[in-house]
């Protein structure tokens, strides 16, 4: 759904760094897509396949994308817990209010160019 | 930190001249703009709020039951998002406020570059220029919304009754960035399995700051609450 907006976004921010640095051809594109952002990564990949095909300025390029965890903050004894999945009760004190902090960026990190 | 440059983005990144190190998101753009939009609401002296859920979950009709129930107290104009047709903004037109209706044309959430547009549009209309409140009634959809910031001040997600209680557990995002949780059609609640609490105390699970409330359009239970919630965060 929005994955491909997302995407169409990309692409025209590949097409602004590839004037300003010259370029004429994306070899690679790495990306950090947090697990709270909302994004299918599934979605995403496919989207990317299909839109980046189609422009000779990305056609072949290969997507590399990471996902770096959230951190959940116990609503009960303060604890930071690191997950990429939320976990069902705090480790330390067992309590299950845990509100989630990060984990919601969708960050287009370096690009390949030739 | 990398040893050439000193700089401290990633551990291992080269000064390889193929490769641009670029560490933005994918949203500043749209980020951007919902700033430069949350400067221009209040500069026109109102508060906006952006509604979010899945079709049909009466968003619509909680807007036309609000604009009846609050009068005078409180001057509101309303932009509303659609995948098509202008058949929302006709039902609040009715109700004499101020309406933009912004079609998308297929896309499945607003952006805040279309939130731009709809607020010139709004200072057009008559009396667009002069609101306490400003509601944002989303395309229908529990997904893709969720991900984009309008310039909004408040975000509220509707469920209502028949959709079942576990929309929280199921799409996340849409509660984790709200401010307030209402369960609607409460009406509705002899013929559906719908355990209110248990929904509540699953929705602060996943977001400890969210206000919950319940209410029907149709019976005005809970509006009370509502309205006094309006009025607070428009400080009237
Ligand atoms: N029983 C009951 N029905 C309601 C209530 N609120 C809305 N409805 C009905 O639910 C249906 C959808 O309501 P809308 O207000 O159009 O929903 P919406 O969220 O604006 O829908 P979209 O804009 O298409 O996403 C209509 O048939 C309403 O009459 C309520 O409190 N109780
Ligand atoms: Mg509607
Ligand atoms: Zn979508
Ligand atoms: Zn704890």
């Amino acid at each position: 759904m929005h994955e491909m907006s997302l995407v169409q976004g990309l692409l025209s921010q590949l097409h602004s760094l590839a004037r300003e640095h010259n370029k004429t051809k994306v070899i690679s594109v790495s990306m950090d897509i947090g697990p709270l952002s909302g994004v299918v990564i599934d979605s995403f990949q496919f989207a990317f396949d299909i839109l980046s095909d189609e422009d000779p300025l990305t056609h072949g390029a290969s997507l590399v994308i990471e996902s770096s965890p959230a951190t959940y903050h116990c609503c009960g004894c303060g604890a930071k817990i690191e997950e990429e999945e939320k976990p069902e009760a705090c480790p330390v004190c067992l309590e299950n209010l845990l509100s989630p902090e990060g984990g919601d960026d969708i960050i287009l990190r370096q690009v390949q160019m030739e | 930190m990398c040893d050439s440059c000193g700089c401290d983005i990633t551990p291992d990144h080269s000064h390889d001249p193929k490769i641009v190190e670029v560490h933005q998101s994918l949203l500043a753009a749209n980020t951007a703009m919902a700033k430069k939009n949350r400067a221009h609401i209040e500069k026109m002296g109102a508060v906006a709020i952006n509604m979010i859920s899945s079709p049909g979950s009466g968003k619509t009709t909680l807007l036309e039951k609000t604009i009846e129930a609050i009068g005078d107290s409180l001057r509101i104009g309303v932009i509303e998002g659609d995948i098509e047709t202008e058949r929302d903004a006709e039902r609040i037109r009715a109700k004499g406020v101020p309406v933009i209706q912004l079609t998308t044309g297929g896309a499945c959430h607003l952006d805040a570059a279309q939130i731009h547009k709809g607020l010139h549009l709004l200072e057009k209309e008559p009396d667009g220029d002069k609101l306490d409140l400003l509601v944002i009634e989303n395309v229908g959809n529990l997904v893709c919304p969720a991900t984009f910031d309008l310039g909004e001040h408040h975000r509220v997600v509707l469920v209502s009754v028949p959709e079942g209680p576990d929309k929280p557990a199921k799409y996340p995002k849409a509660f984790t960035s709200s401010q307030v949780f209402i369960i609607s059609k409460t009406d509705l609640l002899p013929y559906f399995d719908f355990p209110v609490e248990e929904a509540r105390a699953e929705a602060l699970q996943l977001n400890p700051k969210l206000l919950v409330m319940d209410l029907s359009a149709t019976s005005g239970q809970g509006f009370e609450q509502w309205l006094d919630y309006l009025k607070e965060i428009c400080r009237k």
